[in-house]
Order: C-alpha cells, then sequence, then structure tokens
C-alpha cells in the first residue's frame, strides 16, 4: 500500500508552497523544520525586489494557510535522521528537540518572555537585539509557541511561576517522530556567507562593516533598530555603500558562482535608504549588474534616476577604517587609477551558501551534492528531481534563485510529487 | 619561448572581468601610474605589453594575486612578460648585482670567497644533515653598509641561534646565487645554471634539511626550483623551525619590553602562507606585540622587489609603511627579508631624525633573546 502523504524539509517559503499545493491536491504533508518558526529567509527581509512589497505581510498569510492546513502537519524544531525504503514507500524518523512548553496548552501571550531574566542574542535578528530566554524569534512568528533556551537558563523558575497555562516543562526529552510517505522534498535554503575570512573588508574587525542580512534587520521597521539605520556609536547613516560579491563569484574557496539575487537585493536596500532618508548618500560598488529579471532592469534605472543611488563599476580591494570609524574603500573605477570613498557605514552583500548540515543531510538521504553542496540533480531535463527517486528538491539549495523563482520551483516539486502519490509514474519508469 | 597567448592561458589571465580589485589593493597603484588588470586588459585585446617600461615597476607582490576572486595568477603573468624575448630591459635599481648573480655561473673561473663571514666562535661543517643556506648577504652587505645595515649579522644570528640548539650547520663557500631576481626579471635561463650548481653542491653535503633565512631563497627552492629540478632535502624557514622548537620548549627566550611589530615580507607571507611562525616566536620574546594596520594577507609591500625599479613611488609606499608601525606604536619592527631591511633603512637613512622606530631582522631579535649575540 502506497502511503499518501509526503515529506517536505524546509519551511521556507519553497518548502511551504510545496506543502501548500500538496495538501491543497488533498496529500497530507508533514513539514519538518529546523528551527522555531517556519517562513525561512524571507521572514527576515524588510521588502521584496523589485516592487518593494513587504515580506512579513506576503509571507505571513502563507505561513498561516501552511500551519492551518488540515492536510499539512508542521514539526518544527524537528531535524530528519533517517530514512528507509523507496520511493512509494519511504519510512522516516524524525527527532524533535524539546522547546521545553507544551504546544498543545502555550497561547503565545508571551508572559514567560517577560519575566526571563535573560538576556541571549537573537539569530533572527542577525545578533543585532538581545531576546528574552523565553522567546519566539520573531513577532510574527508561527507556530506562536514560546520555547525556553535552556542551554543558558538559570532555571529559576520564574516563567513557571507566571505561566497561566502550566505550559512550561523543563524536563521535556528530545523524541523521535515515523512519518510514512510516498516522497520527499528538500527545500533547505542558505546561509550567508561569514565575510569574516575576506579579510580585506574587515568585517569583524570594522565596526561599521556589515552584511546585507544585518542591514535588512535594521531597516525593517520590526527590527532592533525600529527601522533606524545607525551605527555602532548610536550615529545614523549619511553615505552609505554596498560591496557585491563579497565571497561570490570567488574562486578563492571554491565559490565561482553568481549568487543571483544581490544586485537586486543591493538595489532595493539602498532604494529603501534613501527612502528612509532621503538625504542620504547611497553607492552600490559592483563587478557587473545582473539584471537579468522581470522588472530587474527598470528598477535599478529606478534607483539611479529617482531615488539617485550612485552605481559605480568596481570591486574595491581593501577598506580602512578612520578615527571616526568611517571607512575609506579603495576602488579602481576603470583600472587606471584608483579612487577613496568615504562613507559612515559599508554593506556586504555576501555570497548565498548551503545551509548548515547540508552534507549530513544528504548523507541521510542518500542523494548526490555538486561541488559546491548544491543539491545535484539526476539531469538538468528534470530541475525538481535529486539523484535519488522520490526525492525532489526545491529552491536556493538546488541553485540560486530568487524568492518567485524558489515559489515556482516548490510549485514544481509539489506536482512531482503528486505524480509519485496519485499516478505510481514511478512504477512505470521503472 | 613563451608567447603571449601561452602566457595568458597560463596563468588564467583571460578570468580577468576588469573590475579593478587588484589595482585598488595594489600598493603601487595607490600612488603611481599603474595598473595591474589594466596590463592584464592591454594583452587581451592583443595590445603590446611590450616594450612598456610598466612591466618593471610591478612588485610582484602578490597582493593582488591574493585579492583576485578570479583566479588571476598576476605575478606569474608579469614574470611571463619579462621573459618574453622580445623586450625592453628594465630600468635595474643595483645593475652592478644582476652582473655579478650572473658570473656565478662560471664557477671554474676563480674559486669564491662566500664563507668570510665565517668567525671563529661560529660553529659549521662541511658535511651534516642540515645545512644552512645563506643567501647573497655576505656579498650584498659591503654595497649597503653605508645605510647602516649589517646584513651579515644575520647570518651570524643565525649560525648562533643554531649552535645553541646543538646544532654545527653546513654553510656552503660554493653555494651560488639562488637566482630569484633574475628568475623574477625573466632571465630563466641564467637562473636554471644557478639552481642546477646549488642543487647539486646540497646533495654533496649530505644535507637532510636546508634552512633558510632569506625568504626569497627559501621561495625559490620550495616552489621554483621543483618546477625544473628534483632533489629530496626538505626545505624549511628559520621562522618555522624556530616556532616548532618552542612548542617542544626546547628554547629559553629573554622577554623584551618595547612594543614590537611584524613586517610581514611578501615572499614569507603571500607567497608562501608563512604568517603564524614568526609571529609565534616573537611574541615569546615581545611582552607587547601589535599588528600593524595592514598586515598579514594585507601587508602592505616594502616597495621593491628583485632589485627593479625603485623610484618615487616605492619612497611612498615605505613612508605608508613605516607610518603604520609609528601610527601603531611600535618601536621595534621586525623584518624577515633582508631587502626588506635594506629597504626601509634606505629610506630611514635619507630621513635623519623621521622616524623612532629599530628596524631589526627576525634573527638578530632571536640570537639577542637567547643571549648568543
Amino acid at each position: 500500500m502506497k502511503d499518501r502523504a509526503v515529506l517536505v524539509i524546509g519551511g521556507g517559503v519553497a518548502g511551504m508552497q510545496a506543502a501548500f499545493d500538496l495538501a491543497e491536491a488533498g496529500i497530507k504533508v508533514c513539514l519538518v523544520e529546523r528551527t522555531l518558526s517556519i517562513g525561512g529567509r524571507m521572514a527576515q527581509l524588510d521588502k521584496t525586489f523589485p516592487t518593494n512589497d513587504c515580506a512579513i505581510c506576503i509571507l505571513a498569510p502563507k505561513m498561516m494557510d501552511c500551519y492551518r492546513h488540515e492536510n499539512i502537519e508542521v514539526l518544527t524544531l524537528s531535524e530528519v535522521t533517517a530514512i528507509e525504503g523507496e520511493i512509494g514507500s519511504f519510512k522516516v524518523k524524525i527527532r524533535r528537540k524539546p522547546r521545553f512548553v507544551d504546544e498543545a496548552k502555550c497561547n503565545g501571550c508571551g508572559d514567560c518572555a517577560r519575566v526571563c531574566p535573560m538576556g541571549i542574542l537573537n539569530k533572527f535578528d542577525m545578533d543585532l537585539r538581545v531576546r528574552s530566554g523565553a522567546y519566539i524569534p520573531f513577532m510574527q512568528a508561527v507556530p506562536l509557541i514560546y520555547a525556553l533556551d535552556r542551554d543558558k537558563c538559570m532555571r529559576c523558575g520564574l516563567c513557571e511561576a507566571v505561566c497561566g497555562k502550566d505550559a512550561i516543562r523543563y524536563d521535556q526529552k528530545p523524541e523521535i517522530v515515523e512519518r510514512n510517505v510516498s516522497a520527499i522534498i528538500v527545500a533547505i535554503g542558505f546561509d550567508p556567507l561569514d565575510p569574516s575570512g575576506l579579510t580585506e573588508y574587515g568585517y569583524g574587525r570594522y565596526d561599521n562593516v556589515i552584511t546585507a542580512l544585518e542591514f535588512e534587520r535594521l531597516i525593517c521597521a520590526a527590527g532592533p533598530t525600529g527601522g533606524h539605520v545607525i551605527r555602532k556609536d548610536g550615529k545614523e547613516v549619511k553615505r552609505i555603500a554596498w560591496i557585491q560579491c563579497v565571497g561570490a563569484r570567488d574562486t578563492r574557496d571554491n565559490r565561482p558562482y553568481c549568487c543571483s539575487v544581490c544586485c537586486m537585493h543591493a538595489t532595493k536596500e539602498a532604494i529603501l535608504t534613501k527612502e528612509h532618508y532621503p538625504e542620504a548618500a547611497t553607492f552600490v560598488l559592483y563587478t557587473d549588474l545582473r539584471c537579468f529579471g522581470k522588472g530587474f532592469q527598470e528598477y535599478v534605472n529606478r534607483a539611479e534616476d529617482d531615488y539617485e543611488v550612485k552605481y559605480i563599476r568596481g570591486k574595491p580591494g581593501e577598506i580602512r577604517e578612520k578615527e571616526n570609524k568611517n571607512l575609506e574603500i579603495f576602488y579602481s573605477p576603470s583600472s587606471d587609477r584608483v579612487e577613496k570613498l568615504e562613507v559612515d557605514m559599508v554593506v556586504l552583500s555576501t555570497a548565498l551558501i548551503p545551509s548548515e548540515g547540508v552534507e549530513a543531510l544528504a548523507e541521510i538521504l542518500g542523494t548526490e551534492l555538486d561541488k559546491y553542496k548544491f543539491f545535484k540533480l539526476k539531469d538538468s531535463y528534470n530541475p525538481t528531481e535529486t539523484t535519488r527517486a522520490g526525492i525532489f528538491v526545491a529552491g536556493y539549495c538546488q541553485a540560486p534563485r530568487d524568492i518567485p523563482e524558489c515559489i515556482a520551483h516548490g510549485s514544481a516539486t509539489a506536482s512531482r510529487a503528486m505524480e509519485v502519490v496519485l499516478g505510481g509514474s514511478y512504477d512505470r519508469r521503472a | 619561448m613563451e608567447k603571449i597567448s601561452d602566457i595568458i592561458n597560463r596563468t588564467k589571465a583571460f578570468y580577468c572581468v576588469d573590475c579593478g580589485k587588484c589595482t585598488s589593493a595594489c600598493p603601487l597603484s595607490r600612488f603611481g601610474d599603474y595598473s595591474p588588470d589594466g596590463l592584464v586588459e592591454r594583452a587581451l585585446l592583443g595590445l603590446p605589453v611590450q616594450p612598456d617600461l610598466r612591466i618593471w615597476s610591478c612588485l610582484t607582490c602578490n597582493r593582488c594575486k591574493e585579492v583576485c576572486t578570479y583566479g588571476v595568477e598576476y605575478p606569474e603573468f608579469i614574470r611571463g612578460i619579462r621573459s618574453l624575448e622580445e623586450k625592453e630591459k628594465g630600468v635595474c635599481a643595483h645593475g652592478e648585482l644582476y652582473s655579478l648573480m650572473k658570473l656565478f655561473t662560471f664557477t671554474h673561473e676563480r674559486e669564491q670567497k662566500r664563507l668570510n663571514w665565517v668567525s671563529e666562535d661560529l660553529k659549521v661543517s662541511n658535511k651534516g644533515d642540515i645545512l644552512y643556506f645563506t643567501g647573497c648577504l655576505p656579498y650584498f652587505d659591503i654595497v649597503f653598509r653605508d645605510l647602516g645595515v649589517d646584513t651579515v649579522e644575520i647570518a651570524r644570528s643565525t649560525v648562533k641561534i643554531l649552535n645553541k640548539l646543538g646544532i654545527s650547520p653546513v654553510v656552503m663557500n660554493n653555494e651560488v646565487c639562488c637566482g630569484h631576481d633574475l628568475f623574477w626579471n625573466g632571465d630563466l635561463e641564467t637562473f636554471k645554471k644557478l639552481a642546477a650548481i646549488n642543487i647539486q653542491n646540497i646533495k654533496d653535503t649530505g644535507a637532510k634539511k636546508v634552512i633558510f633565512s632569506c625568504p626569497e631563497g627559501y621561495r625559490t627552492f620550495k616552489l621554483d626550483y621543483p618546477e625544473f629540478f628534483d632533489f629530496d632535502f626538505e626545505v624549511v624557514h628559520i621562522s618555522e623551525f624556530l616556532s616548532e622548537k618552542i612548542e617542544e620548549g626546547k628554547i629559553e627566550l629573554r622577554k623584551i619590553d618595547e612594543k614590537v611589530t611584524y613586517h610581514d615580507s611578501c615572499r614569507l607571507g603571500r607567497h608562501l602562507g608563512v604568517y603564524d611562525a614568526p609571529r609565534r616566536v616573537i611574541s615569546e620574546i615581545a611582552k607587547e606585540f601589535v599588528e600593524m594596520e595592514s598586515n598579514r594577507e594585507n601587508s602592505l609591500c616594502c616597495g621593491t622587489s628583485g632589485w627593479t625599479n625603485c623610484d618615487g613611488f616605492s619612497e611612498e609606499i615605505r613612508k605608508e609603511r613605516l607610518k603604520e608601525c609609528t601610527d601603531a606604536g611600535a618601536k621595534i619592527m621586525v623584518t624577515s627579508c633582508p631587502k626588506c631591511l635594506i629597504h626601509f633603512k634606505c629610506h630611514m637613512s635619507n630621513r635623519k631624525g623621521e622616524y623612532d622606530i629599530e628596524i631589526v631582522p627576525f634573527e638578530v631579535l632571536v640570537a639577542r633573546a637567547m643571549g648568543v649575540v
């Protein structure tokens, strides 16, 4: 008997779309997410390009649609640890890490967070904000169930004392659950590269060199600074520069690929800066502007014409910090002279790399990765099939792509998984 | 003989996208009319790169290669261009030394007096496992004495350090120039002759390990000789050797109070990736070790290499580097390369009283701390 269910690994925008499409077709889905909330990287963004739509405003309804769907079971804080079987009948073991909160009882009131005396950097905010030891990663988190950070917990008992639902469970243990599915969709997304290894730009050494995702949290109204782009010394920015392809298109560390989204991403961030601070000067230092998508070139034109974003061709070779913590960028605009640009903040458009743990997951799944650790396709005419039958791949973890493409890819994997569940096409092919 | 297209292919120059990153990192471009990717682009467009005196300006310091994200081997590209048959001769800061280097290849002419510096208090051998490849210090010493440079001190300190560790290193009277400067200035033929002589002479001593104090010689033996010749002796820089001995707890060092910084030479640093070993040793000696603004792979060059162009731009680079040293508050700048030493001392000797810095060779610092000099 075939199991009329599909496992989706990764609750980002690609995984959610795949899960939702399958669920709408009447297929049971188990959506496994490693963090506390579904939503993925898109939830961290302030706006999306090239329309400047509010990211969370588009995403939150999708997150709710997924979570509330009768055919979707969302398992957060969970990771796949083993699979057995083959296409049509996989048996999956999933490790559910304890939340230390009874999921059925917690109503998300946040009383525990308010009394918890702990202060811990919030990873969702790129460590730019302190959260409590009892927490949700962001306001719109789905599910709205708090969790305790027991690694650092002092076990003072305050959260337990104030919880009106008696939902605190200090002694919760991890559990292994099993699900039987016909097909598996992998959509584990990307991580931004930590650019501190690229010492020429001084990230980690200079106060006001930050990454694009950090900037995204700063410019976000719900972010750590309430949308104010301020430096470590508290000053608001007046001159800000983006440096493109930081760690991407870089053979030094086997990352020669283009990350596909950063030209537009930086353009968006520059436009948002001008919207917040019309007097600010914004510069984008690029190698090639890759405006290949629908509306992309117009977006850049608009940035230049309406927002006076200055695009400069030239990849900087060095940044130096001045005494006032301003930054001097050295670049060569036409390869015959070196110019200096002084700004008060530098944003690095860092490479986006396959998520941490991708190798372990690929091994569990028995699928191959390519030389950059993206999931390898069976062949290029099946852009959703991994090297193992019945396991499909969606989104950035297969190759660099932007949000709409990730969503389309998610839908594509859903339809391929449907074939397995409903049509049994794998029998005919074998 | 290579053609320019061969050089482009070999050095992956065709990957250059003219992004200007190398130019903006290049110490020379910062002060002079020079651009690494500009030159590469000329070559790619089929425009003549020879005769162009600018190819002789390149410091081959590897900064461009270090920052290039497309894998262009720019210093090797320059070396290739300098080796082309049809070439304009570069302006050499010390032409007489080139003649000397070439003379070394005529071994039958006259026996050298290479070991004049070996005084009676130094214990050395003719045969043995460990050999100290002295390099050209004894020859150059007399040329640069008037700058207040004592390069023989480096050789003597090295031997004293080794003696203290119970080693009487082999030193060779028939050692010749390693050929580094000729190699980087495009004279491959003479380079190969010198290499063959050195390798044969070292093999004759039975040495298993060759220790270098000169980063240029070390680079040449480690990366360039193996391209043309086979040999099985191990090569190691004195800083690496000492760093290991420190780990083993075999060296006692006196601490000094002055703030110390370290200048990465291009050959030992970016060319060979040896950043930690000298720092490991210096940190044992200096109570306070500080880094300059640019350090390790981002280090500013000393301004000249291979005795090619030394001009106002080179002086600007030195000035900048010494300013970094002053800004870091260091009183002592340790160098691993005798040429860096010469170049900084030369700059300072023409600007008496401007700098409150002492440039100390790595080996001398260690020998002093070991109490052997």
